[in-house]
């Protein structure tokens, strides 16, 4: 493993590097992604950018919207006081990601940008409709999240380009999220499914008025379940409408078999997650009135 | 207790703590020499395979290279326990993916990895046998077609794929099982799974200008890696030099040569010290994990609950080659048999050849896969039988005076004790608290494992007291424990003792950190020393006191008689001055346990010493709909005989137990077509803390004829029980009976919707 280490100092300089080097070239932030997979020799840029001393990107600004710089840490969101009630979901991601030390250093940009179908901060974001800004030597393009991913380890940005922030608009009343993971342990553990979901309810509290549910570790990128979200949106939220959101999310998402679980295993934890996560938000949604 | 002791017996802080909290203690993977070179191991690719050429013409080429060493390059030794199977490299066939090819030494790790890169290997593929079943199947290719010429202890039974088969037979199996109201028959399979110490595999060597090696290695069992160079060098043994410096942890899986062979081989061809440290990959592909196992129970009751007969087989997947294979498969035996009086017994243990790692011992070898099969039998027989599982099992257990299976007279039997301990801790009347949530029982009993261990213990003129052992202090504070009983039979502190160990050269023999019985031996060898030291002592003190040496006792530090008093430190100075100090080798070896030879056959370990009974009760909860498991609580009520010190006992089976649960719901090296799936931690899942309940140790003490102050040993029982124990609340939660291992959320999630494998 052998490859040039550069520090850029300005967001304007991190773009110019990353510009030069194009796809000899790689941004570290926490490093917890890349550098196993330089470890284990699945990638070998000969430059590495590393982000530590780029300023001004580790925000988070919460006004009408929310926006996230990239290098905001998973330690951060767990302990931001904005995230305590709706949005909640955010922190049950973030703080199910490894462990302490990984969660002191990882980053919200890292977890989207390695693209893993398995990530946990992702599919939250995805349900929150969250639109991701990135910045390169033509300029400052912003994609919904959901087109950014394009496969396991891939995404629409462009060689270079810096991934700054993300950003979603904060949630309507009668609004709650909710997160699960299923896995065989309780940290250090790669979701075998996970599930994340937004649910806003009507003026009168008795439909759903909408919902969103994204899944990971189903798909070959983190998904929307579409077809659950319809049978949900104008509707009572009876135990019956949610459980069959479950079954149809179950159907559309695309498993595989893998030594962590079976295809199979994991349709049935979609099934029963996407219900369960559901009827948390309804919980929450009835707390806070 | 009724004895009144001082240091032993009390939960005093281990001698090694302070170093090892503080991060100065050195483990061997710390070790280095100034113009070291690294090396690495290159394995093969295929399962099976003819190896048709090697070229490390490109490898040495490289940077930094030093030397490329192949099977070419060393003497055409096999070597092994009792069954003397193993090369150092391939030689013309490979036989499971790991397998050591060629070895590199490079300037640094990097280099000597793309020296490994840049080694070609040409492999011409042969049908490979990839489990038991296909190894047992008639006609199956032959893993090792010279297995006949291979050097073997002759004891054991091999016949082609199958390099041991032990029995135990006592009784008519037919009257047995014609007594028998109802007969019960299952199968079980368990997961290979691996030890998990937190130190990986690490050597050093060095030659020196005598043409004698020095090798620093964290291995449990100095003395064998010895033993073991020797044959591979085609040394004299007193050549080698092993020294442990320190061990990250080792459950068994450090006993065997590991890295220690490639390290002098690669510093003798390159006259420079080597330094060899396995990765993640390597241990999981290439260790000495625990065998995976199949296991057929067929066991006969009487409508009361009385066992009548037992059937057990149970095939141990060894790999390719036998590694401890022979030995596991014998000591299952006494597992199946289970802590029960049972007149009528078939038992066999088969260790079988397959292209995979070859396996070793794991804490309480075979202990944990055969005590799952029969501690979930006993559950599924009570609720076939409508009794209470606590019951039926104190219907059956072994007491005070019973024959174990072989013919042993058993003594010192606290297992009735441990298992109503262990149950009323749990709750035990209350076997369903709620929906989903269950409690389980199970119990067994373990061997305290004998062999030799000798002690040097010399008084220093400062009154401070050395202990030179030739056991190695692998993390459990077994020495600590040995030194609380040289400390209390001494008359002086713990605080008084230094402790010198495990290096061939300077220290006595020891039969090595395995099977429970570090503190245990080196305990007893400690007593010897003491009883030749206190007459060295009491000769020198009565001259100077002017008292009759009978009159004579040690305490506080000194030598007394009534009112008069001369301190150890003082007598020290005085031998030094007159007769070359204090010093005493003391020596112990367990004597042997009787049993009856008519009752077994091919057997290498028939009959348990000083055993030790156990029993362990958890309270889960199971997710009824993801299969997930809670574990709430864990009750261990251990017959330990006496406790040298609680609190590292209890850390004992704090550990076992978290490496038990492991094994139980979450580990397993998933092997397809031949290669492993998972050689890494992100997917190996060893338990993290979050995982784990709070377990309590309850410690039960009947005191033992053999041990210290009655003490058994403790440090493999608590790895046994834990996947019975899952696998029966697991069933009390749900009514879903899983018998295979792990128990993974996905097989119970499964199976209550009636699908998939149980
Ligand atoms: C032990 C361990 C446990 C883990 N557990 C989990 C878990 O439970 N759940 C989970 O989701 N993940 C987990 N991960 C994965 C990882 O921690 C997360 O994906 C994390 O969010 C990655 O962030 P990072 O800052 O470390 O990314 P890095 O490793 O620094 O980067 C990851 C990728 O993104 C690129 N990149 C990073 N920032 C930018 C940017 N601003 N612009 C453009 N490209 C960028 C990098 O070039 C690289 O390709 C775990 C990792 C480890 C080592």
């Amino acid at each position: 493993m052998s490859f040039e280490y550069h520090e850029p100092t300005s967001i304007a300089d991190a773009v110019a590097l990353g510009a030069r080097f194009g796809e000899a070239g790689r941004f570290l932030a926490g490093g917890t992604d890349l550098i196993i997979q330089m470890r284990r020799g699945r990638v070998a840029p000969r430059h590495v950018l590393s982000l530590h001393r780029v300023t001004g990107l580790d925000r988070i600004e919460v006004d009408g919207a929310v926006r996230l710089g990239a290098l905001v840490t998973h330690r951060a969101i767990e302990q931001c006081p904005h995230f305590q009630g709706p949005l909640g979901a955010l922190v049950e991601g973030a703080e199910v990601i490894g462990g302490h030390q990984i969660r002191n250093v990882a980053t919200v940009g890292g977890n989207i940008v390695n693209a893993s179908p398995a990530a946990d901060v992702v599919p939250v974001l995805l349900a929150l409709n969250a639109t991701v800004t990135c910045l390169g030597p033509d300029g400052e393009r912003t994609l919904p999240l959901g087109g950014f991913l394009s496969g396991p380890g891939q995404t629409a940005r462009r060689p270079g380009e810096l991934l700054t922030s993300i950003r979603f608009d904060r949630l309507p009343p009668r609004s709650a999220t909710a997160f699960l993971k299923a896995g065989r342990r309780k940290a250090m553990e790669i979701a075998v499914v996970c599930v994340a979901v937004r649910l806003t309810l009507d003026a009168a509290r008795e439909r759903c008025q909408e919902a969103r549910i994204a899944l990971g570790a189903v798909a070959p990128t983190t998904m929307r379940a579409g077809a659950a979200e319809r049978a949900l949106e104008g509707q009572p939220l009876t135990d019956e409408i949610l459980r069959r959101a479950g079954r149809l999310a179950a159907g559309e998402c695309a498993p595989i078999d893998d030594v962590r679980a079976s295809a199979r295993y994991r349709r049935l934890l979609v099934e029963t997650l996407v219900p369960r996560a559901l009827r948390r938000c309804l919980d929450r949604i009835g707390r806070a009135a | 207790m009724s004895i009144e002791t001082r240091v032993v017996g009390k939960s005093l802080p281990r001698l090694d703590a302070a170093g090892k909290v503080t991060g100065t203690a050195v483990y061997a993977a710390d070790f280095a020499l100034p113009g070291m070179l690294h090396g690495k191991i290159l394995r093969s690719r295929e399962p099976h395979a003819r190896l048709v050429r090697i070229d490390a013409g490109r490898a040495l080429a490289l940077p930094g290279v030093r030397a490329v060493i192949t099977a070419t390059d060393v003497l055409d030794v096999r070597y092994g326990g009792g069954l003397k199977d193993e090369t150092v490299f391939a030689r013309d066939r490979v036989r499971y993916v790991g397998q050591p090819v060629a070895a590199v030494a490079a300037t640094t790790r990097e280099a000597a990895e793309a020296a490994l890169a840049a080694i070609d290997v040409v492999y011409e593929p042969l049908p490979a046998v990839l489990d038991l079943e296909a190894a047992l199947a008639p006609g199956a290719p032959l893993i090792h077609e010279a297995w006949q010429t291979y050097t073997a202890i002759p004891i054991l039974h091999r016949e082609g794929n199958v390099c041991q088969r032990a029995r135990i037979v006592v009784g008519d199996m037919e009257r047995g099982f014609a007594e028998a109201d109802r007969v019960f028959e299952h199968e079980f399979r368990t997961a290979m799974v691996h030890q998990g110490y937190t130190e990986p595999r690490a050597a050093v060597a060095a030659w020196d200008s005598a043409g004698q090696v020095t090798v620093w290695s964290n291995t449990q069992l100095p003395f064998e890696i010895q033993n073991t160079l020797a044959e591979i060098l085609a040394l004299p043994p007193s050549k080698i030099r092993v020294i442990v410096p320190g061990i990250g942890g080792g459950f068994g899986g450090k006993l065997r040569v590991g890295v220690e062979h490639f390290a002098a081989l690669l510093a003798r061809r390159t006259g420079r010290p080597v330094k060899v440290v396995t990765t993640s990959e390597e241990e999981l592909t290439a260790a000495y994990p625990r065998q995976g196992t199949r296991v057929e129970l067929k066991t006969g009751v009487t409508r009361d609950g009385r066992i009548t007969a037992k059937e057990g087989r149970i095939w141990f997947d060894t790999g390719a080659f036998a590694g401890s294979g022979p030995g596991v498969a014998s000591v299952a035996t006494l597992v199946l048999a289970g802590p029960y009086r049972i007149p009528n017994l078939l038992l066999e243990g088969y260790a079988v050849y397959t292209n995979k790692t070859n396996c070793g011992s794991f804490r309480a070898p075979s202990g944990p896969q055969s005590n799952f099969a029969v501690e979930s039998q006993m559950d599924m027989i009570a609720d076939a039988l409508g009794l209470d599982p606590l019951d039926f099992r104190l219907k059956n257990i072994v007491r005070e005076g019973d024959e174990g299976p072989t013919g042993q007279v058993l003594e010192a039997v606290g297992l009735e004790e441990c298992l109503r301990r262990a149950a009323d801790a749990i709750g035990w009347r209350d076997r369903r608290p709620a929906p989903g949530r269950g409690k389980g029982l199970a119990c067994g009993w373990w061997t305290t494992t004998g062999g030799s261990s000798g002690v040097y213990v010399k008084i220093n003129p400062d009154g401070s007291v050395a202990m030179n052992t030739g056991a190695a202090e692998i993390g459990t504070a077994a020495l600590t424990g040995a030194a609380q009983v040289l400390a209390e039979e001494l008359g002086v502190d713990l605080a008084d003792i230094s402790v010198v160990s495990a290096d061939t050269f300077a220290t006595p023999f020891d039969f090595g950190a395995q099977g429970s019985r570090t503190a245990f031996a080196v305990g007893n060898a400690c007593r010897a020393a003491v009883a030749d030291l206190r007459r060295q002592l009491f000769g020198l003190a009565a001259a100077q006191l002017g008292v009759d040496a009978e009159a004579l006792t040690l305490r506080d530090k000194a030598v007394v008689a009534d009112g008069k008093r001369i301190a150890l430190a003082e007598l020290a100075r005085l031998s030094q001055a007159s007769g070359g100090g204090l010093i005493a080798h003391g020596t112990f070896i367990a004597p042997p346990t009787p049993y009856d030879a008519k009752r077994v056959e091919a057997h290498v370990y028939p009959a348990f010493h000083s055993p030790s009974f156990h029993a362990h009760a958890v309270d889960l909860s199971v997710d009824r709909e993801t299969g997930e498991v809670t574990v709430h609580r864990y009750v261990v009520a251990q017959d330990v005989g006496f406790a040298m010190n609680p609190r590292y006992i209890e850390g004992q089976i704090e550990g076992g137990v978290a490496q038990g649960l492991g094994q139980a719901l979450s580990e397993e090296i998933v092997y397809e077509n031949g290669r492993v799936l998972n050689p890494n931690l992100t997917d190996y899942k060893m338990p993290t803390s979050l995982d784990l309940p709070r377990v309590e140790s309850i410690l039960v003490e009947h005191p033992s004829l053999v041990g210290p102050y009655g003490a058994k040993g403790v440090g493999e029982p608590p790895n046994i029980e834990p996947p019975a124990a899952v696998a029966n609340a697991v069933a009390a939660a749900t009514g879903v009976r899983i018998t295979t291992l792990p128990i993974t959320a996905e097989k119970i999630a499964l199976a209550l919707r009636g699908e998939g494998p149980a």
